[in-house]
This record gives structure tokens, sequence and C-alpha cells, in this order.
């Protein structure tokens, strides 16, 4: 490849944030050829966004700090060209939707990089309107940034960085905030302007089985540095054996059920499968007997276990508009729940119903154990300068002894590291509900695996079975399926402010195809949603053992 | 919900003219409410400024502003009777104040105090027919050519209020659903975090003006949208401004408080405070269709 065919070429590049104690990037050298669509992977603080940066100016131009080596971006140098300058050939779409976007209405959003440019007026808008159709957002044009969803806000973002038509295109995290269905809209919308505009897309991304199977390649940091650079099917060999963390879970089911090549997508695992498939022993459960009402799940429910949360004929307004609606729920105490939906199906809301925090407009709902809430966003529970001054006395000290933070007893609360400050949040809000000093009767988490990386996520399941291991009922509201297989024995699933699916979780995460997770659309079984079931099913469909490897 | 005074994108007139045809529009209003003290002139000030938001769609905002600018008028009123005890029509004689000791109510300075409410109720109520139907991107545009560093302040100001709203909204909710063991969160402690919080926010905010171009060098070239209305709207401005700054000189409007309340009520001034809101109907009057009247042409909002 020559340095002109080159869109992005990163040459030993180390960089160290002011006043950090180590370096953020060690000696990462990648280049990115026209046209290719590249997955950034690896663990929270393993370099992968601060390369994003490093690839539009941000760094060092904004960040400032130290910097060695060398980065060229369609042949622009980045040490001699700021941020400014470089977005003319890179464009960039970070994780949080609300800090992109700086104008009122989407139209001047979109427009602003053109007029900046200083375009001709018939260029600009000519280009505006070529970009919402390309991405499907022209009805959106004459709306207020601040009447729109996180999905629709993510398409704007998108659509101001790609509308000088940038040869480079860098997300960083861009599904994050997204539900299932938005999520995969956005990757495979990428995928078509890879194809049909030629732009080099590189996504950042920790859940990787949504956009792999759209990659033509593969990069994993590893402590700032380059631990592995090829193709997808590759590369979950790579992690398997380096980070089994990042592996993908139609990686794992493969691997443990001693299955080979890798598939990097639902579609490929499929084909192998129906290659070699044992017999149809896998389809779902033929049984025919019919599903039970939400409102007979929830009675039955009930009256099994002591109640932790009782919610009846509940709903909700906000302004005009019903955000719950004719909502029964019933659950007992030590059960784990996951809480699933689209954005604006009412899963916080019902949350901060259960927490008292939104006042009904009709029916009832009630926590009688006591309930905790974790709102989205950890940090904004962190306000004092010692973590020891959030939580004080000699209850706060217990408190902190059990989320494992004792250590941390004069440590200011911003230097813990993302899954402490989760820790330490979660004991803030748990922290004298319950009797005894015990935790409360209800705990839930909204979206608490937001950029978390599956080690993260893993560390959070192990804490939640532990919770409900003491008869404190946990709900959780996500959009992570494969998180909600991890942890949760029960989904429920709201459409609209209203449930419309309430069961096991081995039912609703197999029965459709955006709310199931990997392993059960690769499967199409309801009795496997995670690697481990998954692979016990292929080993005991077998008609003879699979040999390993 | 969205603000009342939060800009919304409509098909109007109003919502289609250029920035500065907007801006001679209503602040010949606010003008006169500068200009003159009579209450009668005040009050068509008022009935201009009610004219133009219900013309344009913007009743919400004209009625959050009306509350807002009477709760002020009031707290103003208020004031004025407290420190003030100037005036001869004595209503209430020698109440005792704390620090100012025996003071008079008098009719002129509940009137002085009158006048200052009616002006705030205009002026609020015409700032919030602005920000209800004028797109505060297009007075940046206007602005950004010109003064670039000052544009680039407005624009983070401009989006750091609804975020920093947004964020501590969440706060206040989560200082609610702290523990009764945890430590409770004061209201310094909160704005102390809401700060710290925002200067972030404003980072990323600078960071994506960065990336999206803003300190690209070189002039950003004038960006002009025009309406077929803005002849109007600038025409209504500059003879509302221009009937108003006559009559001052001409001593028409004319109001007194102090010693004692006088007020010209004559055929002049109850002219000039008619006129106004006829005046500021006039962009929005619909023009009869030429010869028999059969077809009505529907004025497009947009150019």
């Amino acid at each position: 490849m020559t340095d002109r065919a080159r869109v992005l070429e990163v040459g030993d590049l180390t960089y160290r944030y002011p006043g950090a104690d180590r370096d953020a990037l060690a000696r990462v050298s990648v280049a990115l050829a026209p046209g290719e669509l590249v997955v950034l992977a690896g663990r929270s603080g393993s370099g992968k966004s601060t390369l994003i940066r490093a690839a539009c100016g941000l760094v060092p131009h904004f960040h400032g700090g130290e910097v060695a080596g060398r980065v060229e971006v369609a042949g622009l140098d980045a040490r001699e060209h700021g941020p400014g300058e470089l977005a003319r050939v890179v464009g960039v779409v970070s994780q949080d939707p609300e800090s992109q976007i700086v104008s009122t209405t989407v139209r001047a959003e979109i427009e602003l990089p053109l007029e900046l440019r200083a375009e001709p007026a018939a260029r600009r808008a000519r280009a505006v309107e070529e970009v919402a159709l390309a991405l499907a957002i022209p009805a959106l044009l004459d709306r207020t940034t601040d009447t729109l969803s996180g999905g629709e806000l993510q398409r704007v973002a998108l659509a101001a960085a790609l509308v000088t038509r940038p040869p480079l295109v860098l997300l960083d995290e861009p599904t994050s905030q997204l539900d299932p269905v938005a999520g995969d809209e956005l990757v495979w919308l990428l995928r078509r302007l890879n194809e049909q505009w030629g732009t080099t897309i590189v996504v950042c991304e920790h859940r990787l089985e949504r956009c792999l199977g759209a990659a033509d390649r593969a990069i994993a940091m590893r402590d700032g540095a380059v631990g592995f650079d090829g193709r997808p099917a590759e590369f979950l060999e790579w992690a398997l054996a380096n980070d089994p963390a990042l592996a993908t879970p139609g990686a794992r089911l493969f691997d443990l059920a001693g299955l080979r090549p890798l598939p990097v997508g639902v579609r490929e695992a499929r084909e192998v499968l129906r290659d070699g498939r044992p017999d149809g022993d896998l389809a779902r459960n033929p049984s025919g007997a019919a599903a039970p009402r939400p409102r007979e799940r929830a009675k039955r429910s009930a009256a099994i276990r002591p109640p932790a949360l009782t919610v009846e004929d509940l709903w909700i307004e906000f302004g005009q508009r019903d955000v719950l609606r004719e909502v029964d729920l019933a659950i007992g105490a030590g059960e784990r729940v996951a809480l699933m939906g689209r954005n604006g199906a009412g899963k916080s809301t019902l949350l901060r119903a259960a927490a008292g925090a939104v006042k009904p407009a009709r029916g009832r709902i009630e926590a009688p154990l006591g309930c905790a809430l974790l709102s989205q966003t950890p940090d904004d529970f962190l306000v004092h300068e010692r973590v020891a001054d959030e939580l004080p006395g000699e209850v706060g000290r217990r408190a902190l002894e059990a989320a494992d933070l004792g250590w941390a007893a004069d440590v200011d609360p911003r230097d813990l590291s993302g899954g402490e400050r989760q820790r330490l949040a979660l004991a803030i809000v748990m922290a004298g509900r319950g009797e005894d000093e015990a935790a409360p009767g209800l705990v839930c988490l909204d979206e608490p695996t937001r950029g978390m990386d599956r080690a993260r996520k893993d560390e959070l399941a192990h804490r939640i079975r532990g919770l409900a291991g003491g008869a404190t009922a946990v709900v959780v509201a996500t959009h992570d399926v494969e998180f909600a297989a991890r942890f949760a024995a029960r989904v429920v699933l709201l459409g609209d402010g209203e449930v419309i699916a309430d069961g096991p979780a081995a039912d609703v995460l197999s029965g459709g195809w955006y709310f199931a997770t990997e392993v059960a659309r690769i499967l199409d079984s309801d009795r496997a949603i995670t690697p481990e079931q998954g692979a016990e099913l292929l080993r005991a469909s077998a008609p003879q053992p699979v040999e390993d490897g | 919900m969205r603000s009342a005074l939060a800009y919304t994108p409509r098909p109007g007139r109003l919502q289609a003219a250029s920035a500065p045809a907007a801006a001679a529009y209503l602040g010949s209003i606010a003008v006169v409410a500068f200009v003159f003290s009579s209450p009668i002139v005040l009050a068509g000030a008022a009935a201009a400024v009610a004219v133009a938001g219900l013309a344009a769609g913007a009743r919400r905002a004209l009625a959050v502003s009306l509350r807002w600018g009477l709760w002020l008028g009031a707290t103003l009123v208020v004031v004025n009777v407290l420190v003030t005890d100037r005036g001869e029509t004595v209503l209430v004689r020698g109440y005792d104040v704390p620090v100012l000791g025996p003071m008079d109510v008098t009719l002129e300075s509940l009137a002085a105090g009158g006048v200052l409410a009616m002006r705030i109720v205009v002026v609020t109520m015409a700032f919030a027919v602005w920000s209800a139907c004028v797109d505060p991107d297009r007075v940046l545009r206007l602005v950004r050519p010109v003064a670039r560093r000052s544009a680039l302040t407005a624009t983070l100001v401009s989006r750091m209020v609804p975020v920093a709203a947004g964020d501590l909204a969440r706060l206040r909710e989560a200082a609610e659903l702290r523990g009764p063991g945890a430590a409770p969160i004061g209201h310094a402690a909160l704005v102390r975090r809401l700060v710290g919080g925002s200067l972030d926010r404003a980072l990323d905010v600078a960071a994506t003006l960065e990336l999206r171009g803003y300190a690209l060098p070189g002039r950003v070239r004038a960006v002009r949208r025009r309406s077929r209305w803005d002849r109007r709207f600038v025409a209504a401005g500059v003879a509302i401004a221009a009937i108003a700054v006559g009559a001052r000189l001409a001593g028409i409007g004319g109001f007194d408080t102090y010693p004692e309340l006088a007020i010209e009520a004559g055929a002049a001034t109850l002219v000039l405070s008619a006129a106004l809101p006829v005046i500021a109907a006039l962009p929005f009057a619909r023009r009869r269709p030429r010869g028999a009247g059969l077809r009505t042409r529907e004025a497009g909002a947009h150019d």
C-alpha cells in the first residue's frame, strides 16, 4: 500500500495525557486503506478512544500531553494540522449524543461544518439534503435537536460528520446508548455508507457481536498497544487465546462446543451448523402451551414469593402523553429481573415510580420492603471530595466494606475506576434503606452497563446474583441482551408503555430477533441463550460426542 | 416537557422572517415600553405584543411570560411602595418598617410601581415571542461573520444552558434517591457539583465545535435568508418606533407620578395606544386577492 493510498497512517505513536503516570498509547502503528470498515476492540482503558482522538487531532491539540510518533490523515500531518483542519478529511461521532450537538435545529446542525468552510448556499443545501436522504432523516431536518431520541441524535451527529464527505469516519462507541433496534440499524447504515460511498469507517465498540459481522478488519488494543490487527475470524481465535472477554457469544459457543471455524456473525454460524447439524432437536419447544398473559404471570409470581414490588393498573403521564399504560406486575423477593424495551418504552419511568420519584396518574405501585434506585449516571451520586464523606459514620464504614471499598475511605470518588464508582453509588442509594443495615427489598439499576466492557459486566452480574441471594429483588433496565442473559432469571419487555412480554429469560430472550441473544439467534432454540447453555445443547443433540478442537 | 420559551419550528410569517426583520418588529414594541410611562400607551404596547405572539402561534410563550412578568411586576410594586414615601395621596399612614422607620403608602408610589410592572410585562412578553419564534441558529449565523468569538461564546452558552438544566434535574433526583444512611446533599454541594460537571460538558461541546471546523482560518461567509414577509415586519417595526418617538416629542402620552398623579388621556394618546396593536397586526394581514375575489391565495410561510 502506498502512502497516497492510506487514509490513516499511525506510526510508532506514543502518547501520555497531562498529569498521567503512564502512557495511554505505546508505540501504536496502524495503517488503514480506503473503503475499509474496521472494528476497534479492547477493554475499558485500553487506548481505543485515545487512538480515535489522535486520528482526529484532538490529541494532542485539544487535550495537550506528551506525544511522539506520527499520525497522518489523508496525507495531512496531525502534528501540524489541528482538529479543525483535519475535519476536512475525518468525521467523528462520540458516544454521548448530548455533547456533540451544538445547534438548535437539525438542518443547522448538519449545515454548520459547510458554513464554517464558507461553502456556497446552493452546495450546502444539496449536501444537507443528500446526507439526510442517505441516513433516512429528511423528516428530522426541521425539528429542534432537543426533541430527538438518542438514536435520532446519533444519526444527526453522523450526518454532521459525513456532510463534508470525509474519506474517514471515526465512531467511538456509537451504540452504547441505543436500544438493540437502533443499534443494529446504525451498524447496517455504516456498512451501507461504507459500500456505497467508499468511506473508511472505524467503529470502536464493546458489544462486538453487534458489528463484527459487518467489519472487514478488527484491531484489538491492549494496555495502549495494538494486540491484534487482522481479519475478524482470526481476531476471534486471538481473543479466545489472549483475552476471552473480547470474544463474541457466538465464538464462545463454538469454542465450548468444540466447533470450528469460529463464526463472525449469526448467518455464518447458522451455515456451519446447518451443514453439520445433528438433528432438529434444537427447534423451539413444540408443546404449544399458550403463554400466560402478563397479568396472570404477575399474580402467579406474587403468589410464590413475598412481594418486593407490586404494580397494579399503573398509568403514568408526562404532559399529554401516557408513558406507562395499564401496567400490572409483581416481583417477588430474590428475583433477578431484566426490564427491556426500546428507547422511550417506559423502563426508566417504571423504575423511578418504584422509587417514588414519579407519581402515578392512576393505579398503585408499592415496594413494601423499601426500594433503592441507581439511575443511569452513577457519577451524579458522587458529590463529596472523600469517599468516607459520602457514607459517614459506622453505618457508612460497614456499607463501604460491603461494597469492597473499605480501602478507599480517603480517596476522592472521582479518582476511582468506573466499576468502583458504580459500586460506591450503589452503596449510597442502598444505605440505611433495609432493616438492621440489611439491603432493601428491591434494588433497581437503570442502564448500568453503558460503556462497560464484558469483564466489568460479569463483575456486575456477580454482584447482582449476590444481592438476590440475600432475598433482595433486583430489577435492571437494560438494552444489553447478552448482559440480561447472564444475570436475569426473568425478563419483562415493555413496548410503548405496556408490558408486551413477561417470562423466564430463556423464553423472552430467544423468541425474537432484536431482543434475543446471539446464541438464541444462532440456535433458534428456547433452551439456550448463553454460550454455555448453547454448547451443552449442541453436545447433547449431537449423534456422537464432538471432539475438542 | 419543553420550555414554552424554546424555539419551535412551525410554518408562520414571523418564524420565516429573517432575524433582523424580527428584531426590528419586536424590538420596536420594547422601545415603546421604555419611551413611555403612560399606562394607556403601555397597555397599547402590551396589546401589540399579544397580537404579535398570538398571530405567530406563540400562545404558550405569551402565557408563561405574562405569568413571570406579573410576578416580577408585583414584586416591583411592593418594593417601590416600601422604599418610596413620595406622593401626596396617602393611602396608609405611618406604618413601621424595620430599618427604614415609619412609612406612608401613597397612591403615587403605587402607580409608579405599576408602570414599572407594565414595562416589565411588555418587555418579557416581547422577549418570549422572540425566543419562541426566531430560530437562534439564524441569529448566530448573523453574528458569526462579524464577531466570531462572540458567536462562539453565544453558541456555547446557548448549548450549555439546556445541558446544565438537564444536569441539574438529574443531580437533584440523585440527591433525593440517596439512602437515609448516606450523607445528605445541601444546595452548595449540588451547585459545586453542577459547576464542576458543566466545565467538563463545556469542554466536550468545545471539542465538538473544534471538530466541526470552528477554528478554521478564513472569513465565514454571511448566511442571509430572506423571507418575503421581511419588508412587512421591518415596515411595521419602523412605523411603531417612528410613531412612538414622534408622539413622545410632540408631548403625547404624558404621565407624571409625583408629586401627584397626572395622566394625559386625550384623543391623541388613545389613538396612539390603539394604533400600536393595529400596526403590529399588519404583517400578518392577508392581502385581498385582485379581481373578483373568487380565488384566495394562501400565503406560504417559507420562501
